[in-house]
């Protein structure tokens, strides 16, 4: 049996006595919720969501921590730092990121869906998952500063708001994944 | 007058605050939608549970509406919503390189987010991937900046790029995505029976 | 059990209610014109003539050296000028980037250029794309020179007129001005011997003046 089914099936119930995770929510009703969670920010803030905004202040300010006078040379760099009046890191992205983490603890506490766990499928070694992981975030990383943002600040938002460089962006990400899903099949299915 | 921080009802501190509770919807509702998990994440790329799309699709067409109703109303400023800048040959490169890495990878930089907060140890070494790769990024930034800044077409919509009325690229977006849905869930019938596995 | 049906009617339903929104969408057209403002024009006429919006160089001064921070103060010339001098304090935004600013619509916002023309105009836009607090500086830069950076005082001044001289040569010397007393042809300049010249950009005392902050990012 997959392991796939084996989180949504009643017959693999386990004999502990553990509370069983329940399944995932209707995902149209999930889309609704985070449309309204994005329309929030809209419509509060006037900007949408983002992560990996986060990700380069926090390399940036490390950067420049270890090497300030590299860092203030570099244009990358500089637009994630302030001027020294203020911390970079107290930052919107940051603590919406923050927010992220916390926001998906209490939704997997609620739903007993915490587990120290890898998420492969059954034909790889947890090694070559963690290797894939760790590649994955670093051409992800990479790609998603070229394309200045990635599927939560350009798709998400950017596809409410209609911007012409996010449509484009996120049909290249499905494009990407779909013209490659074929070479990495044995880590998922 | 929407949006209120660009009308200044409250301070940037506050603005904090607000980013923190967005936040907080924001993990849930990847949380609840299962994006926590990087096989549901990938399953996207072998149609047999789309969920991403399902999801996101759904997430944009509910806040592009609300966003298109608010200002119809006259409670929203849309000019004031922050829009990013279209540099059209960088952002398809960026795209692929990204679909290439959530294959690989299983995330997407939001969604790491929240499988590391729920114990999963490869969204752990994913974030570390990305902390590396928007390093990398960085280092190389000098040789790359040309590139970066190529093609710029500046604050650009659909609509404006079209040449056709907000209200009838909204139209189109709501036909596609509705288009998409009932192909997704079609998908879905299709490939979990050719994989033997139950439909979700 | 769970209904399977049930289930599936819910999604139709949301399928069926955002199909709906989206051709009233298609019929509604564009929901707001970025290109035309609704003006309050007897607003704006009423304002004008009361000169309440308008802000004189001297209480800008005052102002500065008070250190207050409430307002913003926005140079319209272009770039050039504004690295060659301008106000202390002031961050440029040439007219034509006006509304891609990141003023606030809120804020406190004094318009400056070399005379009223250009404030004057960019006052209206800014009060028509719905800004609520905008001012002029009355007489502009050349105002600024005039009475701040050169004041001068004639030989035969009256005594009210000298001893107002005395506090403007203060606020003069603090933004690194030259005041002259004027008699018949020759010009007196006291402190300074040299022929004015624009000085160089004072910078007030540290922590006096607001920050001028940098341009947020707001993307991912």
């Amino acid at each position: 049996m997959s392991s796939l089914s084996g989180i949504f099936s009643k017959e693999n119930v386990k004999e502990e006595k553990v509370f069983q995770p329940e399944p995932y929510s209707n995902p149209y009703l999930v889309g609704v919720g985070l449309g309204l969670v994005l329309l929030a920010a809209f419509v509060i803030m006037g900007r949408g969501l983002g992560a990996s905004g986060a990700a380069s202040t926090v390399v940036a300010v490390t950067v420049s921590k270890v090497a300030p006078e590299h860092a203030s040379k570099n244009n990358f760099y500089k637009e994630y730092l302030t001027d020294g009046t203020t911390n970079p890191l107290k930052d919107w992205l940051v603590f919406e990121v923050i927010g992220v983490a916390v926001g998906g603890f209490l939704s997997g506490t609620l739903a007993h869906r915490i587990k120290r766990t890898i998420e492969k499928g059954p034909n790889i070694s947890n090694r070559m998952r963690l290797i894939y992981a760790f590649t994955g975030g670093a051409i992800m990383g990479f790609g998603a500063k070229l394309a200045r943002g990635c599927t939560s600040g350009q798709a998400l938002t950017g596809g409410a708001l209609l911007n012409l460089g996010s449509w484009a962006f996120m049909f290249a990400v499905f494009a990407g994944g779909y013209l490659t899903a074929y070479f990495f099949r044995r880590q998922w299915l | 007058m929407m949006p209120y921080y660009k009308f200044d009802y409250f301070s940037f501190d506050f603005s904090l605050v607000v980013a923190f509770i967005i936040g907080i919807g924001f993990g849930f509702a990847l949380e609840r939608g299962g994006f926590g998990n990087a096989r549901i994440l990938a399953a996207q790329f072998y149609f047999y549970n789309m969920r991403v799309l399902k999801v996101m699709f759904t997430a944009i067409i509910t806040a592009m509406l609300g966003l298109f109703y608010f200002s119809w109303i006259g409670w929203l400023d849309l000019s004031l919503i922050y829009l990013t800048d279209t540099y059209i040959l960088p952002q398809i490169i960026g795209g692929l390189l990204l679909g290439i890495g959530f294959v690989i990878g299983g995330y997407c930089p939001g969604t790491s987010v929240v499988s590391a907060s729920t114990g999963r140890y490869d969204g752990m070494m994913y974030l570390a991937g990305m902390f590396f790769g928007i390093f990398v990024f960085g280092e190389i930034f000098p040789l790359i900046e040309s590139f970066y800044n190529s093609t710029p077409m500046g604050r650009i919509t659909l609509p404006e790029f079209l040449g056709l009325s907000h209200g009838m690229i909204v139209f189109l977006v709501v036909l596609m995505a509705l288009g998409a849905f009932a192909a997704a869930e079609w998908s879905e019938k299709v490939m979990t029976k050719k994989l033997g596995r139950e439909k979700e | 059990m769970k209904c399977p049906v049930e289930k599936l009617s819910l999604n139709k339903r949301l399928a069926l209610i955002t199909l709906l929104l989206g051709i009233i969408a298609l019929f509604i057209g564009n929901p707001n014109n970025k290109n035309t403002i609704k003006v309050n024009a007897k607003e704006l006429a009423l304002s004008t003539i009361k000169d309440q919006d308008k802000i004189s160089v001297l209480q800008l001064a005052e102002w500065i050296i008070e250190g207050r921070s409430d307002f913003t103060l926005v140079d319209l010339r272009n770039e050039k000028l504004f690295n060659k001098y301008s106000i202390p304090s002031a961050v440029n935004i040439p007219v034509e980037n006006l509304l891609d600013s990141d003023l606030m619509r809120n804020e406190k916002i004094l318009l400056f250029g070399d005379d009223d023309i250009t404030s004057a105009q960019a006052w209206f836009i800014l009060k028509s794309a719905n800004y609520k607090n905008v001012y002029i500086l009355k007489g502009g830069l050349n105002e600024w020179k005039d009475k701040i950076l050169y004041p001068k005082l004639s030989e035969n001044a009256t005594a009210e007129e000298k001893n107002n001289f005395e506090k403007v040569k203060q606020i003069s010397l603090h933004f690194g001005g030259t005041p002259q007393i004027v008699s018949g042809t020759t010009t007196n300049v006291i402190q300074n011997v040299q022929t004015p010249s624009a000085p160089k950009i004072v910078q007030p005392p540290a922590g006096n003046l607001k920050n001028v902050p940098k341009k947020k990012r707001e993307g991912c």
